[in-house]
């Protein structure tokens, strides 16, 4: 349980990720954003060829990234989840969490000016408070004091994926990557700013390699492991891991963006958004999006799709599916 | 980077929690309330109960907080309508199955957690989304919210979000497609009869 921790399912698939990327300060940029495009056209048609999967919208690249989840996924099993499990093992909880806060608080400075970027100038206060507080208080950012109930500062992630996304860039094609994880085009291409900021703005020792490449295997270690949890109940209960994987990267940062464009809180409270019709599709609550058109309802135009922000036609579904014979849902 | 969540709890992977609280007179809530006491009791009921026992326990309950039926067609989307109805009911069962058995699975304990449901019950067109916090003494707390929808007079849940962001059925929507290109119905109930067997033990 423990493992639930943190903020966004992102997790979930940063946890996939081992940010030995030299240029990958803090946030495993890649993690960004979001792919709001609709992902299934492919999966609606019911006319489609058994032989060739058809690739979802949003990753026409599906097949090579197969490939590369295969890989890494060789790599998780044989190297990264055993090494990352050992550190766990090895090393003390207390010692472990006092890493995580110090890169934690050392990418402070690059989540303040992503919130600077956004215009987000209350959110970027809170990170400065948070980071003078943490690296005085907090030793340097051993400790998290600031998220403690004398603070309530918590940690927010942001980089420049997200920044783009609130201008309105979209994600482009979906991309999985060994060692980095699921990602985007626009969160790759993102990340490398990120990247920059310490090593430009303080230089050493950010901009040598030999911080950037332990700090990689450090954090990518610690987040490997505290994430393996979570990822196996995600993926042990998936038929297709590298599509659920997929999906929930897309979602949580579908959400991420979402919030981003339509103001604080956002993300706590999708729902304060107008519920759209179903029929009428336009609606801009994350949950309530997708009409969820029942497929035993007869025909409909509308396909459902696995992206939060389809549109999905209810075709009014009044004759009852044939899997409601089957009485098990019980009354 | 370090955000170490967990989309596990999609899956609800959360192994914990405390009473339900209820503060909506919604009826929708009802559901919710149910399946909520129903995961707690199972939590409570931990490594006494087993596997097993927490399976018995929990499966009258998601009989009567969701619509399996429903979230199964949903879940398969356009290529139901051309599955033979012995393949429907098969997948139906399945679903059922799985559901029951990542719960036994998952909330094989308590520690304190409980968890709340918002007093406000938000609706559009058909249906509602009922919102829930799962609270643990320690760590975050984890939103999970319900879309429900009226069936034979009854709300039933149809989806599960987790962390107001991912949704249960858009997930397995894309988790399922390429099963189903590939093998059809067969092929994806063989599959997750598996996924039930292996969460089961």
């Amino acid at each position: 349980m423990g493992a639930l921790g943190g903020a966004s399912g992102l997790a979930l698939a940063a946890s996939l990720m081992m940010p030995v990327a030299a240029g990958a300060q803090q946030q495993a940029a890649p993690a960004g954003v979001i792919a709001p495009t609709p992902l299934s056209r492919a999966a609606v048609s019911p006319a489609v060829k058994a032989t060739r999967t058809a690739h979802f919208k949003g990753d026409p690249l599906e097949g090579l990234n197969r490939k590369l989840f295969s890989i890494h996924t060789f790599f998780d099993r044989i190297l990264f989840r055993p090494v990352a499990m050992a550190y766990k093992a090895v090393v003390p909880k207390i010692i472990r969490g006092g890493i995580r806060h110090v890169f934690s608080n050392i990418g402070e400075p690059v989540v303040f000016v992503n919130d600077m970027l956004q215009l987000k100038p209350k959110r970027a206060v809170r990170t400065v408070a948070r980071f003078a507080i943490n690296t005085t208080i907090g030793v340097g950012g051993l400790v998290d004091v600031a998220k403690t109930n004398g603070f309530k500062l918590p940690h927010h992630s942001n980089g420049f994926g997200n920044t783009l996304g609130r201008y309105g860039v979209g994600p482009g094609p979906y991309l999985f990557l060994p060692f980095l994880g699921p990602t985007d085009f626009r969160d790759l291409g993102a990340a490398p700013v990120d990247g920059a900021v310490l090593p430009v703005a303080v230089g050493f020792p950010f901009n040598r390699i030999e911080y950037q490449i332990p700090q990689g295997v450090l954090v990518g270690l610690d987040l490997r492991a505290e994430s393996d949890s979570d990822l196996n109940a995600l993926l042990g209960g998936a038929v297709d891991r590298y599509a659920t994987l997929r999906s929930a990267f897309l979602q949580t940062r579908a959400a991420e963006v979402y919030a981003l464009r339509h103001g604080d809180g956002a993300s706590a409270n999708p729902l304060d958004d107008p519920l759209a019709d179903p029929a009428g599709g336009g609606g801009t609550s994350p949950e309530m999006t997708d009409p969820l058109t029942d497929p035993a309802a007869s025909e409909s135009q509308t396909a459902p799709s696995p992206s939060l922000s389809d549109p999905l036609v209810d075709p009014a579904a009044p004759s009852p599916a044939p899997g409601y014979q089957t009485g098990l849902a019980g009354p | 980077m370090i955000r170490v969540s967990g989309l596990a709890a999609l899956l609800l992977a959360a192994s914990t929690a405390a009473p339900a609280t209820a503060q909506t007179s919604d009826p929708a809530g009802a559901p919710v309330q149910a399946l909520d006491d129903g995961l707690l009791a199972i939590m409570k009921g931990g490594k006494a109960l087993g596997i097993s026992g927490r399976s018995a326990k929990i499966a009258p309950v998601v009989d009567r907080a969701f619509d399996i039926p429903l979230m199964t067609r949903l879940s398969v989307g356009p290529a139901w309508t051309t599955t033979a109805p012995a393949d429907q009911t098969a997948l139906v069962a399945a679903i059922r199955k799985l559901t029951i058995a990542q719960y036994a699975g998952n909330f094989d304990g308590w520690s304190g957690e409980s968890f709340k449901i918002a007093p406000q019950v938000e609706t559009r067109g058909t249906d509602k989304l009922v919102r829930t916090t799962l609270v643990a003494p320690k760590g975050d707390a984890t939103a999970i919210a319900y879309r429900l929808r009226q069936n034979g007079g009854q709300w039933k849940i149809i989806d599960v979000f987790y962390q107001n962001s991912v949704s249960q059925l858009a997930t397995r929507r894309s988790d399922f497609a390429s099963v189903l290109a590939k093998g059809g119905a067969k092929a994806l109930v063989t599959h997750l009869n598996q996924l039930s067997a292996k969460a089961a033990n």
